[in-house]
């Protein structure tokens, strides 16, 4: 195709468009998945922090508050743009599903939108007010930051739970009637994927920042210091990650139940079941363990359970994707699990007088790895929601090929978005380790004082 | 309902061309003018983040919502520009926050290493390109054209870059005065000058040329003469006032001659019901919370 035809709109999508415009959402919303993380939960640490420090009255924790806030407000600034990235594409990837059902879940956006703005208001006046504010009144106005964060994400998650569940208004002869917003809102999926998200961001958060000071620990042994500055960096979001671990695994059997009710296809993806019979094994990797599946599903050894085979040919998911990505999630969730039990044992232990938290090196290294292996159970878990409900865009009312942008060219489009983006996460990563490196210094510019 | 939904968006699509459109200009003069004047414009612009595009955000939510067809028709159409405006608005808002968090522990000031350079170069293009997208796909809209390539497009994309660089010439006047920075001051009113006459030459025939037959022409044209009056007698607040009043006139005309089916593709009235009372609450903590923030601002560090 001619720059020209191309520039100007004429022809029409081909496959490979349809493959680029899913690959551009899917990787758009997997790096803005991890920045939202972020943006609900480094508030919430520096809280943590800055709740000890006016406690205890203890610098360190001040000084970590302080930091983790700035850092806050440079992911908070890239989360932004990346979410406004994907309100274009809704429009500019998939037309089909905007003009027929924008209408039904458009006030999920609406009310994420007031949420969201009184999240960056908040965070404007938690950042500008650190040396404007008196301590209690300043640790007060960084609570709605929080609750904002997590109500954005949960009214934007609402949407998404909507494609899965799709409620609150009819169809008659193609033409959408009788749209109840709160009914699709509150649709069956909303409560477990919601949770279910936000203990993912917590962890994922929680992981990341924690990997960041493990490494900082572990240059200290080998450099022979010790720094207190960076234990205290490392327990306090790695605890917050490992009080989030054992709830997630509980939420995400609630999740998988969930799915094994209302989605079938979805559920025999992540499970491998090909064929329908009773007494399903539990297939994981290479292993399978005999009735296991029924057993743990519905109590009973011998239940049957639907398979790939019950489901139309033209209605199956990719199963393989789905059920590689189950199970990484599954796996990466449990070494976490795994990770977070030591924590945990250590802590008691300490309390009781026997040793210290656990500073061995094998410990931090793991640690040091528990922020990528959060990122990536999320992306895995997305992954497997986003692809099992395919080839539907909305499950069972309308196809992702009705939605996609009829126009030619949306490959180029995800050429220049990955080009883009990767600058974009470079940058990002080299000006938040310029920050770390930056003495401490007050918060408040002063360039502010030399205006007045 | 239908007219009440037509008119936020219109609220929106105006609170961000007077506000997120002079950020745009500032971003256009940050480029090219000189190390004072970057102090100045940098000071006027947003404490946080690029604010100004939840106007934006609100007026996408807000079509999608209320008249699904008509995004999804401009948007699908006009997906190429949309996009690049779109990437254009990620490289504005994080080359903005790097350079003040690269910038240690000084502040705004830029210290003139090569990553501010960049930063720089990549802020004053982006915030071109993304108004002079937006507002050829607005014309192309506006007049019925296809494509943001035809000569109304083009046409449109230059206006409304100019618009955004005149209005943000013209506030950051009064900020340079508040920075007590004088020199700078009578360069932006210079460049208010030159650019206010420029948009001036450039929109009046382009609207004949259009065949706008519309009172919001005159309303503009004499909001524009009298601003650069304004201008002249040094009424650096009032002058505010009315380049505002000019350069949202033209926003208006084109929306009036757009001539869109609204009440053909308007969403249902429970939907629009809803959204109404959303944004009403929302606006009932939004209000006092922004106004606290921008009194916090204002106040001296202890």
């Amino acid at each position: 195709m001619s720059t020209v035809a191309l520039l100007t709109g004429q022809g029409a999508a081909s496959p490979a468009d349809f493959m680029a415009a899913r690959q551009q959402m899917a990787f758009t919303l997997g790096f803005h998945i991890v920045l939202a993380s972020i943006g609900i939960g480094l508030p919430a640490l520096t809280l943590l922090a800055e709740w000890r420090a006016l406690r205890t009255g203890d610098a360190v924790y001040a000084e970590l508050a302080r930091r983790w806030m700035k850092a806050a407000g440079v992911l908070f600034a890239v989360g932004a743009v990346s979410g406004t990235v994907l309100s274009f594409e809704m429009g500019t990837l998939w037309p089909g599903f905007m003009d027929k059902y924008g209408q039904v879940f458009g006030t999920a956006f609406a009310l994420e939108g007031i949420a969201f703005f009184i999240e960056a208001i908040f965070m404007g006046v938690y950042l500008y007010g650190w040396d404007r504010l008196s301590p209690r009144a300043h640790f007060l106005t960084g609570i709605p930051v929080v609750v904002a964060g997590l109500l954005s994400a949960s009214f934007v998650l609402t949407v998404n739970s909507w494609m899965n569940q799709p409620r609150g208004f009819k169809l008659v002869d193609g033409k959408v009637t009788d749209v109840d917003p709160l009914a699709a809102m509150f649709n069956p999926a909303t409560p477990v994927q919601a949770v279910h998200l936000i203990l993912a961001s917590l962890m994922v958060c929680g992981f990341i920042v924690a990997s960041v000071y493990a490494v900082g620990l572990l240059r200290d042994r080998k450099a022979g210091r010790d720094d207190r500055y960076n234990r205290i960096g490392f327990a306090i979001p790695f605890s917050l990650g490992a009080v989030c671990a054992p709830l997630q695994v509980i939420v995400g059997d609630w999740a998988v139940r969930f799915v094994a009710d209302n989605q079938p296809a979805k559920f025999a993806a992540m499970e491998g079941i090909e064929h329908t019979e009773a007494g399903q094994p539990f297939r994981f990797a290479v292993f399978e363990i005999p009735n296991a599946l029924s057993l743990m599903l519905r109590f009973d050894a011998h239940a049957t359970l639907r398979g790939m085979d019950a489901i139309p040919a033209g209605d199956r998911p990719p199963a393989e994707v789905v059920k590689t990505s189950f199970e990484i999630m599954i796996a990466l969730g449990m070494v976490l699990l795994a990770l977070a039990a030591w924590w945990a044992l250590a802590w008691w232990l300490r309390r009781r007088g026997h040793r210290d938290l656990p500073w061995r090196p094998w410990f931090l290294r793991a640690a040091a790895l528990t922020g990528l292996m959060a990122a990536v159970a999320m992306e895995a878990g997305w992954t497997t929601t986003e692809v099992g409900r395919q080839p539907w865009i909305v499950y069972g009312v309308m196809r992702t090929e009705e939605a996609i942008n009829p126009n030619p060219g949306l490959r180029y489009g995800l050429y220049i978005v990955l080009a883009v983006y990767t600058v974009l996460a470079a940058a990002t990563i080299s000006v938040l380790r310029r920050m770390r490196h930056t003495p401490p210094a007050p918060v408040a510019e002063p360039e502010l004082e030399t205006v007045r | 309902m239908t007219q009440t939904a037509m008119a936020l968006i219109l609220a929106g699509l105006s609170a961000y061309l007077l506000f997120g459109g002079a950020d745009f200009g500032a971003g256009l003069w940050h480029l090219v003018s000189r190390p004072s004047d970057r102090t100045v414009i940098e000071h006027a612009m947003g404490p946080l983040w690029e604010a100004n595009h939840v106007w934006l955000i609100f007026v996408m939510v807000m079509t999608w919502t209320a008249f699904p067809p008509i995004f999804a028709d401009v948007m699908s159409v006009h997906w190429i520009p949309l996009s690049l405006a779109a990437l254009g608005i990620v490289a504005r808002g994080s080359t903005f926050v790097f350079g003040k968090a690269d910038s240690g522990p000084g502040g705004g000031t830029p210290h003139g290493g090569p990553d501010q350079r960049w930063y720089r170069r990549v802020f004053g293009a982006s915030s071109m390109i993304t108004p002079y997208c937006l507002g050829a796909v607005a014309t192309a809209v506006a007049t019925g054209g296809s494509s943001w390539l035809s000569l109304a497009g083009v046409y449109g994309g230059i206006l409304t870059t100019a618009l955004c660089a005149y209005l943000a010439a013209v506030y950051l006047i009064w900020d340079a005065r508040r920075l007590a920075d004088d020199d700078a001051s009578l360069r932006f009113r210079g460049y208010a000058f030159l650019s206010g006459t420029a948009v001036g030459l450039l929109a009046l025939p382009g609207a004949a040329a259009l065949g706008v037959r519309s009172p919001l022409i005159l309303l503009s044209a004499a909001a524009g003469a009298a601003s650069l009056v304004l201008l002249l007698r040094r009424a650096y607040l009032s002058v505010r006032v009315t380049a505002g009043l000019a350069v949202v006139a033209v926003l208006w005309g084109a929306a009036e001659m757009s001539g869109l089916d609204l009440a053909g593709a308007a969403a249902e009235d429970a939907v629009l019901k809803a959204v109404f009372v959303a944004l009403g609450a929302g606006a009932l903590i939004l209000v006092p919370s922004m106004t606290w923030l921008y009194v916090l601002f204002q106040r001296q560090p202890r």
